[in-house]
């Protein structure tokens, strides 16, 4: 291709001038990426008629910007009240919440809006220098790859189990079994559905989401005063800029994991159908393995936090790729863009490169963009909105209840779903009373149906033949990473025993 | 979560609400074995391992809890989770305003439900102090519920009086 | 949407009966079989078994912005998303009264399939489709970069290996014309469901799939990325567009019925049609005139979607299209359920 420095940076420029559709798009994301059962992609929808008013290229402008910024908006709720407002934030609370409650909330929101934004940004600039190149591992990762992928992040269960493995193992093989239910995705026989239609499509995640995290959570903190423990309280004394500027001094002196994880993100935001809520569990995962300290993640760890976090917008980045260049959307979102596009007559795919680069790179600049505003206008609110974990329980208990009820009627428009919350609502509160950990039955209810999918495709493709998972090259590369990176703590925690048996 | 816990400081288990999430698993499993006795095999084989693994994984903590129990302790009770027990009402009386939202959304609508749930659940919880506060605040945030929600998202919630005589006001 | 609501503000307030506190909702009002000489006197629901702003809801807009100048009434449509379509039946016969002002819009090659997997709950005697919207066949086709050119390299490569073929859902029209072909060429086809169009041309764009099977509105409108090699129909309506792709018939010189895959139509109880055969016969006469009306055809053509579909099928053709259907099922019923039959 023949784009130079001169090409991109009068698209840089081009696309700033649009500041004026970036920045509301930054403020409704957040709204609506904050508030369970809400997204970038039923927010396109219903904002259509307006995008389809608006010339493709800000229209497309608008809709990467919402995008961007409702991804990093479903981190705030997660680490503020323990709510993700999206699955994709559903890694965000294991250590962002911890933080909260020790009163560092806006510390933990500038650390997540921190590692969210230049893990963004980072990932959306190696996309637009390496497009021709990314678009390729679409068509390497198959369903036999994806099936190690999907282990990277069923593995982490066993992860957060840590501190009691067969609590946490239960935990997360319910969710998997929960994760069965429906039909089947070869012959669509009806399993586990208890006679309810509604079920048919398998468990919609965010009447899950909502039960699991936020009304258990609701039912919880009654007995509380607020969320906050009783440092933590102290610790919200004296809110100024200080906590803000100490996240990101923090999260940026953790620079080489953002770049890693958000890279994680992007590579698994590539593959068509895949998600930011496998980016984030695999990221988790990772980032604890690897990590010097694996003991300290889930108690308010600034690594736990910045990795789901980066990751997930590294996957915002990555579903634009097949989306331009092979003409696939990576998710919901993209699908969206697409038939705007294609409203225009825009057709995508690897022509649009050459017949109007404009709308080929644009996304990503506009994309780039709209990070670099996030920081002037999204970084400077953790303060103010850390302000919301003071709220008496009195009153945040009933509204999270109502609100999040809202969110889990909203995806699908059936009264079943908020009976259906109700019930993951309860189940969440005994999970959490009595120790099981909420977020492992999530990763098994999220996880489980994605994997038994890619694990059924592989084997009707074989025929039946099992042996076809260890049949693909890079798919056995995985698998011996995945094999490394799950024995890889036993071998350090032995061997730190012996060096302490040494000295 | 552990908060409590570490509070109390002490090692008493209480394995009758440790078991509550094991025995939920098993008889899930079982029911969701016999709704795929007969189907083809793609229906069964992801099914089949990983509930084979969840009944072992019971069945090991089910061994554990005896030794518990044995050992001393802990005992067959539902401390866990009922603990502190002075908040039982509270949370049966939210939960029962769940289920009576639930039921009447459909026919009261999203703004009049809400409003009637906030402002009786926040009542509930604070023992009735700050009435005025706690019903302005309701009507408030069930008001900014309809604006968020049905005006400007257009949600199809299900539409009581106070929607339809909006939708014909307006 | 907007516009249906403020019309409906506007029937609302002109009929005096905008009831202080609106304690009536719109589809109950007290009129009914009194007025029955002057119907629609009240707005038609339409369930609609598959989600909001899908191609359903698109092509339903459509048609019944033309339809309610016509009857001098609204639509409301309610999306019933779910279980390839069983959720929106079983809400439809569950819940509709036979009064001609419940209607269900679907889509009938998948969704008499299912029945044919999967009996519904409720006796299939008593519904009937009475009007077809659209025609868009089956086809086999393959991505740009696939070393298949023809429909022929294919059956030749079939018989040497097992291809696997992505399609939507095992249970569709353009499946079975993939297993009709291998059963009468020899070609060995492993259909491997992927869940949606969106999902199979995924599946063939990024090459884990040999080739794929859709309806032919998602493909020839991506010529750059996909080529069409064959299509289920009689014959091919769009020749300019699918680079003259041939027939099954013509090409394998055989006998098929037709295998329309997207076969979006109206579906109604039959017990209203028994009920209110006058209602009946106002909606058909006036559902015909829809096709003739310019705005129609401008109002689809914003769908995006190829014109050439379009044609009104009446009461006999759809009951003939499900019948063709569900017996080419019946036939390849254990392929399909994975059980014996």
């Amino acid at each position: 291709m023949e784009y130079d420095l001169s090409f991109f940076s009068e698209m840089f420029v081009r696309t700033f001038s649009f500041w004026w559709v970036i920045i509301p798009a930054i403020f409704l994301g957040l709204v609506v990426g904050a508030i369970p059962g809400f997204s970038a992609a039923n927010t396109i929808i219903i904002l259509l008629p307006l995008t389809l008013a608006m010339d493709p290229e800000i229209g497309l402008t608008f809709m990467v910007a919402l995008y961007a910024s409702s991804r990093m908006g479903a981190g705030i709720p997660a680490i503020l009240v323990n709510i993700p407002g999206t699955a994709g934030a559903a890694a965000t609370p294991l250590d962002g919440y911890p933080m909260t409650k020790q009163g560092r909330g806006q510390q933990a929101l500038a650390m997540s809006f921190f590692a969210s934004i230049s893990g963004g940004l980072f990932t959306t600039v190696i996309a637009l220098l390496s497009l021709p190149w990314l678009s390729q591992i679409a068509y390497y990762l198959h369903s036999v790859e994806m099936i190690v992928i999907m282990f990277f992040g069923i593995s982490l269960i066993a992860t957060i189990a840590a501190k009691d493995t067969l609590k946490g193992l239960i935990a997360g093989f319910f969710g998997l079994m929960i994760g069965f239910i429906g039909t089947d995705v070869v012959y669509e026989t009806p399993r586990g559905t208890f006679g309810f239609l509604e079920l048919y499509d398998k468990v919609p995640l965010i009447p899950a989401l909502v039960g699991l995290f936020a009304i258990s959570e609701a039912f919880a903190i009654i007995e509380r005063q607020s969320i906050l423990t009783e440092r933590g309280k102290a610790a919200m004394q004296n809110p100024g800029w200080s906590a803000t500027f100490e996240g990101i001094r923090m999260a940026a002196s953790r620079w080489w994991h953002i770049t890693w994880n958000s890279l994680i993100g992007l590579v698994i935001g590539v593959v068509p159908g895949a998600g930011a809520a496998i980016a984030s569990f695999v990221a988790y995962q990772q980032s604890k393995t690897y990590s010097k300290t694996p003991e300290l993640y889930g108690t308010g760890h600034i690594e736990g936090l910045i990795a789901p976090e980066s990751a997930n917008n590294g996957v915002t980045s990555g579903t634009l790729v097949p989306l331009l260049v092979i003409g696939i959307p990576g998710g919901a979102t993209a699908a969206i863009m697409l038939v705007v596009l294609q409203y225009h007559g825009v057709t995508v795919g690897p022509d649009l490169f050459l017949t109007s680069p404009e709308l080929a790179f644009g996304p990503f600049t506009a994309m780039a963009v709209t990070y670099v505003l996030m920081i002037l206008t999204a970084l400077p609110l953790a303060r103010y909105m850390s302000k919301i974990t003071v709220i008496s329980t009195i009153y945040m208990a009933p509204i999270i209840i109502s609100f999040t009820l809202v969110g889990s009627f909203v995806p699908r428009a059936y009264l079943f779903d908020m009976n259906l919350a109700l019930v993951f609502g309860v189940i969440g509160y005994v999970a959490r009373k009595t120790d099981y950990h909420v977020a492992a039955i999530l990763i098994g209810v999220i996880l489980g149906p994605l994997m038994e999918t890619y694990f059924l495709r592989a084997m009707k493709m074989s025929q039946g033949d099992i042996m076809v998972i260890f049949s693909s090259s890079i798919g056995n590369t995985l698998w011996v990473l995945l094999v490394i990176s799950l024995a890889l703590p036993y071998y350090m925690d032995h061997r730190r025993k012996k060096l302490g048996d040494g000295s | 979560m552990t908060d409590d816990k570490e509070a109390e400081g002490s090692v008493h288990t209480s394995v009758g609400s440790q078991l509550i999430i094991p025995i939920a698993a098993i008889l899930f499993t079982i029911y969701y074995f016999y709704t795929i006795i007969d189907a083809p095999w793609t229906a069964q084989v992801a099914a089949f391992i990983v509930g084979s693994i969840l009944i072992i994984l019971v069945v090991l903590f089910g061994l554990k809890s005896v030794k518990i129990i044995r050992t001393g302790q802990g005992a067959l009770d539902f401390d866990d989770l009922i603990t502190p027990r002075s908040f039982v009402p509270k949370r049966l009386g939210l939960l029962s305003l769940t289920i009576v939202y639930i039921f009447i959304v459909p026919s009261l609508g999203f703004t009049i439900t809400t409003f009637l749930f906030l402002a009786m659940a926040t009542l509930l919880l604070s023992e009735g102090k700050n009435m005025s506060l706690i019903l302005s605040l309701s009507a408030g945030l069930s008001l900014g519920g309809y604006l968020l929600f049905i005006v400007a998202f257009k949600t199809r919630f299900p539409a009581g009086p106070f929607e339809t005589l909006m939708k014909v006001l307006f | 949407m907007k516009k249906l609501e403020l019309d409906v503000n506007r029937r609302l307030i002109l009929k005096g009966s905008a009831t202080a506190l609106g304690l009536a909702t719109v589809s109950s009002f007290p009129f009914g079989s009194s007025l029955a000489a002057s119907f629609p006197a009240r707005n038609i629901k339409v369930y609609v078994p598959t989600r909001e702003g899908g191609g359903a809801d698109r092509l339903l807009r459509a048609v019944t912005g033309v339809w309610k100048n016509y009857l001098s009434t609204n639509f409301e449509p309610s999306f019933f998303p779910g279980a390839a379509g069983r959720v929106g039946y079983e809400k439809y016969m569950g819940l509709a009264k036979d009064d001609m002002y419940e209607l269900l819009f679907g889509n009938m090659g998948p969704e008499v399939l299912n029945w044919v997997v999967k009996k519904p709950t409720f006796d299939l005697s008593t519904f009937q489709y009475f009007a077809q919207v659209d025609s868009d066949p089956g086809i086999l086709f393959v991505s740009r970069r696939s070393k298949f050119k023809s429909i022929d390299d294919v059956i030749a490569e079939g018989k040497k290996r097992v291809l696997n073929v992505g399609v939507s859902r095992l249970a569709h029209p353009a499946t079975l014309g993939a297993l009709a072909l291998a059963k009468h060429t020899g070609a060995k086809f492993n259909p491997i469901p992927l869940s949606g169009g969106k999902n199979t041309r995924a599946g063939v764009a990024t090459g884990e799939m040999d080739l794929g099977a859709l309806p032919s509105g998602g493909i020839v409108s991506r010529k750059k990325s996909f080529k069409v090699l064959v299509m289920f129909s009689h014959k091919n309506p769009l020749p300019g567009r699918s680079e003259n792709a041939p027939t099954m018939n013509d090409h394998f010189k055989t006998n098929m019925p037709s295998l329309i895959a997207g076969s979006r139509a109206f579906g109604i109880k039959k017990s209203a049609i028994a009920k209110h055969p006058d209602r009946f016969n106002t909606l058909e006469t006036t559902l015909k005139k829809v096709f003739a009306d310019p705005a129609f055809k401008k109002a689809y053509l914003k769908t995006k979607s190829p014109w050439e579909f379009i044609g009104y099928r009446g009461p006999e053709a759809c009951a003939e299209y499900s019948r063709n259907i569900s017996k080419i099922g019946q036939e390849f019923k254990e392929l399909l359920s994975g059980k014996k039959t």
